[in-house]
């Protein structure tokens, strides 16, 4: 354990050395979140309702799920370049469990994330932008936990695409693939009430929809008390189905390493 | 008229003093800080058409970065650089067009094509007639055996085979003058020979003039007549090879098998420096201690089985004069 | 003494076709995995798109502006990006060059400095992925929203797509610049550039007054799609800029490349007094 802590501790100094893309990830976001409430402004404004709860409601989704953004960024071509370099070979020789190693450099990214972008962002976010709290505290609790599980259902999705890398060399396409389809499907950039029916309804068999979007409509209320336990059921399901099979395919990997000598 | 005239070279360097971090990158952009240092001072010389020097010296002694004043890449701070006529700095195109630059560490070959897509590439760059385009791709053939390996992807290629391909590539447009960075750095015995020849022949029967800077003494040994030593920014010495060899040069090392372990020789000018066994290395002044005589009476006293003699190897003279050992005495400088 | 050059224009014109065969052959030789790339890039851009597309089912249309034209104003974009990177990726990535000590091959070579720089890079990838969506969207709009397409309209069209092509292209080389005075900028670079887009991808009428001025005079994006679409569009909010503004798009790209081409001399200069940026 103390070894894998060690491992998150090292990812986090290694971030804080690049202050550079810490500055620009800060910049980034609040731009991001800017442009939409200028465009949901617009929006509104031929609707006559700027001040309308419609509309603060965007504004607190866009915010929040930018916000989550920020965090749920990952190194997605750690295990690529472990891969390509070979270094991989000498890991696996490490009495150490190589997703354990990968979690825990993830979670350094992740603390790195909160404290250095998240917490800037959120403050002048509250300032800035004129968004909703919590639905109640109950909901902020709810919203927690969910946005963890969301974190998680995304990181095993993400690891399944990280693990092709034995298989493809580069895999600057799949990741672009999978985002894309993250963003989109996910709700992170527009929340599912906007889209037509049969889209939700394909949505609804996939994991995306838990990683941004139930986190975000806990957050706002709008998943009633008696569904909060449903929902989150199936994140974790989502978040243990994925697991499974990039464990599968991680085996399936190891064998083909071992095959080819490394 | 020589071709390369170098008169009081002089280059500084304004070391940016950087701070960390973008803040501080654009810090230093806003309000930079340097410090100056003096990389090459006060150089001269001059080379002949047709002639091969080695520039050698330690690492940031400042032979690169004469090098790159005299490709044009770098300007100097002072002092005059004429190669045939021209500045190399300020006629650069014109001048680029009578030089090939062979860096050793960086190949000027496409990566992921074969070797021929760049020679046909700058066959365009150079604008290289088609009949010397040809005569020159079968010579370089002939010597370094290209063809062999031309049409496959440089990526696949060995060191030794993308050195021969970018060397032959520099050479393409018949360069009056070339530069060879590190000709020969990674490659083996026999690729080194290999290259080393080529370079001989290419300068007798062209005529081309040459350059090298290099760290191998044997690439120098064995293409220069002339080198010269370069540290902290001076030239320490400018002459051939021989000479030096004949000026510093004089221990020698006898190493001698004899019948039985001894303990001890005590012959004046001697000095045991190694054993092993019943073998010793000894050395001596060959102006104090006559080879023959000390071979007789180390004969007499002991019997010899076996016994060869060592002369120093230059790269043993050059360890010693940047490492303060060897004095060179000023009028030595310029003696050709 | 008279300065005769070593090329003239026919010969420059033959060697950048031959330096164009070599990058298009080196992208052939990762055939599968360049194919897959363009197509990531049409899912990437696309999302935008799709996004903005759901949004407009929903609301028909934004502070006056119906999907055919917000399309067409976004498609502009793409277009012009994608010009930029299949002519000018060189300038975009150059400061690789620097940093692997490739430059100084380039000052060893019989050309002009510029030139090769332009010369050696394409990137087809990129090119083809936002020319797919650009053209998707043109196609889709360009014939939807009242523009008659005679001569001076097709002309013009051509004409500011180059010019939003260069106005890029200019953005990319200023922060590029930098890495001669041995400079980082790739974080700064992709933040200005990039933000600037996205902002770019709405009318910038959406946006305060602040914000408008830095599209049209800091980082004018608003050159390469705003005003050029406004030219055929001639939509009423037009009125709250200055006329001008619709054909000064060619202006803004040849200032730009200028004011931005002196800097590189600069950088160019310091460089050579300086020499590796490592």
């Amino acid at each position: 354990m103390r070894a894998y802590v060690e491992f998150a501790k090292k990812a986090f100094q290694n971030n804080i050395a690049y202050r550079a893309d810490y500055v620009a990830g800060v910049i980034n976001a609040i731009v991001m979140i800017f442009v939409n409430i200028c465009i949901w402004k617009a929006i509104y404004e031929d609707e006559q309702t700027v001040d309308g709860v419609q509309f603060k409601i965007l504004i607190t989704y866009v915010v929040i799920s930018f916000l989550m953004q920020c965090i749920y960024a990952m190194d997605e071509y750690h295990i690529e370049y472990k891969v390509r370099s070979g270094a991989i070979g000498l890991d696996l020789l490490k009495p150490m469990s190589f997703s354990g190693y990968i979690f825990s450099y993830n979670i350094g990214i992740l603390v790195f994330r909160v404290v250095m972008q998240l917490i800037p962002a959120l403050i002048v976010s509250i300032v800035l932008f004129k968004m909703y709290p919590p639905f109640s505290l109950s909901m902020a609790i709810y919203f927690l936990i969910s946005t963890i599980l969301g974190y998680l259902v995304l990181y095993n999705l993400n690891f399944i695409v990280w693990i092709s890398s034995f298989w493809f060399y580069w895999t600057f396409s799949l990741v672009t693939i999978k985002d894309a389809a993250v963003m989109i499907l996910s709700g992170a950039l527009l929340p599912l009430w906007f889209m037509p029916q049969a889209l939700v309804d394909f949505i609804n068999l996939t994991p995306f929809a838990s990683i941004y979007y139930v986190p975000i409509t806990i957050y706002l209320g709008q998943v009633p008390m008696e569904e909060i336990a449903l929902v989150m059921a199936k994140q974790l399901i989502w978040a243990l189905g994925l697991f499974i099979a990039g464990k599968l395919l991680w085996k399936t990997a190891l064998k083909k390493l071992v095959v080819q000598g490394g | 008229m020589p071709l390369i005239e170098v008169n009081n070279l002089v280059k500084d360097y304004k070391l940016n003093v950087r701070k960390k971090g973008l803040l501080g990158s654009i810090h230093s952009l806003l309000v930079p800080e340097y410090k100056m240092k003096r990389a090459v001072d006060n150089i001269s010389f001059s080379i002949n058409k047709g002639e091969m020097v080695g520039f050698i010296g330690p690492n940031g002694a400042g032979k690169s970065t004469t090098v790159k004043m005299l490709t044009g890449i770098l300007v100097p701070t002072s002092g005059q650089i004429s190669i045939g006529g021209l500045s190399p700095h300020r006629d650069r195109r014109k001048n680029a067009m009578r030089l090939g630059v062979v860096f050793g560490q960086r190949t000027q070959l496409w990566w992921d094509l074969p070797a021929i897509d760049t020679f046909e590439l700058l066959r365009y760059i150079y604008k290289i007639p088609e009949k010397i385009y040809r005569q020159n791709m079968n010579l370089f053939n002939d010597l370094l055996e290209i063809n062999e390996f031309m049409s496959q992807p440089v990526r696949q290629l060995s060191l030794g085979q993308r050195m021969r391909a970018d060397i032959a590539a520099a050479l393409l447009h018949n360069p009056e003058i070339i530069f060879f960075d590190e000709p020969t750095i990674g490659l083996d015995v026999i690729a080194k020979e290999k290259v080393r020849e080529f370079i001989r022949y290419i300068n007798r029967e062209k005529g081309t003039t040459m350059l090298f800077t290099t760290h191998d003494m044997q690439d120098i040994e064995k293409t220069c007549r002339r080198m010269i030593i370069i540290d902290e920014g001076t030239t320490i010495y400018d002459g051939t090879v021989e000479h030096i060899k004949e000026s510093y040069g004089t221990s020698r090392t006898l190493v001698a098998d004899f019948p039985e372990v001894i303990h001890s020789i005590d012959i004046p000018g001697v000095e045991v420096i190694e054993e092993k066994g019943r073998k010793k290395w000894l050395r001596f002044q060959k102006d104090e201690v006559q080879v023959s005589n000390l071979i007789y009476e180390l004969t007499q006293k002991y019997g010899i089985i076996d016994l060869t003699v060592q002369e120093p190897e230059i790269e043993g003279i050059i360890r010693e004069i940047y490492q303060g050992g060897i004095k060179i005495d000023e009028s030595l400088c310029r003696v050709c | 003494m008279g300065k005769k050059p070593l090329f003239n224009i026919f010969e420059l014109f033959v060697l950048l076709l031959k330096y164009a065969k070599l990058s298009l052959k080196s992208i052939l030789e990762y055939k599968f995995d360049r194919t897959f790339i363009t197509i990531a890039i049409v899912c990437r851009e696309m999302i935008s798109v799709v996004v903005m597309f759901l949004i407009l089912v929903r609301f028909v249309h934004i502070k006056g502006w119906e999907y055919n034209e917000m399309f067409f104003l976004y498609s502009f974009l793409f277009l012009s990006y994608s010009i930029f990177v299949l002519f000018f990726a060189g300038m975009r990535d150059f400061a690789e060059m620097i940093y692997s000590g490739e430059f100084d091959r380039v000052l060893t070579r019989p050309l002009g400095l510029m030139y090769q720089i332009i010369a050696s890079k394409i990137d087809l990838s990129a090119g083809l992925g936002h020319g797919i969506v650009g053209v998707i969207l043109f196609t889709k709009t360009a014939f939807s929203v009242g523009i008659d397409w005679n001569i001076k309209n097709i002309v013009y069209y051509i004409v500011i797509l180059i010019s939003g092509a260069v106005i890029q292209a200019s953005i990319f080389l200023f922060a590029s610049c930098f890495s001669f005075w041995t400079v980082k900028t790739d974080n700064l670079r992709n933040m200005i550039f990039f933000n600037a887009r996205r902002f770019s991808g709405y009318p910038i009428s959406f946006y305060p007054g602040i914000i408008q001025k830095l599209l049209m005079f800091v980082i004018p994006f608003a050159f390469v799609n705003y005003f050029p679409a406004q030219f055929y569009l001639n939509k009423a909010e037009i009125n709250s800029f200055w006329n001008g503004f619709l054909y000064l798009s060619p202006a803004v790209g040849a200032i730009m490349f200028v004011l931005v081409y002196m800097f590189w001399r600069q950088g160019v200069r310091h460089y050579s007094s300086t020499g590796t940026s490592r």
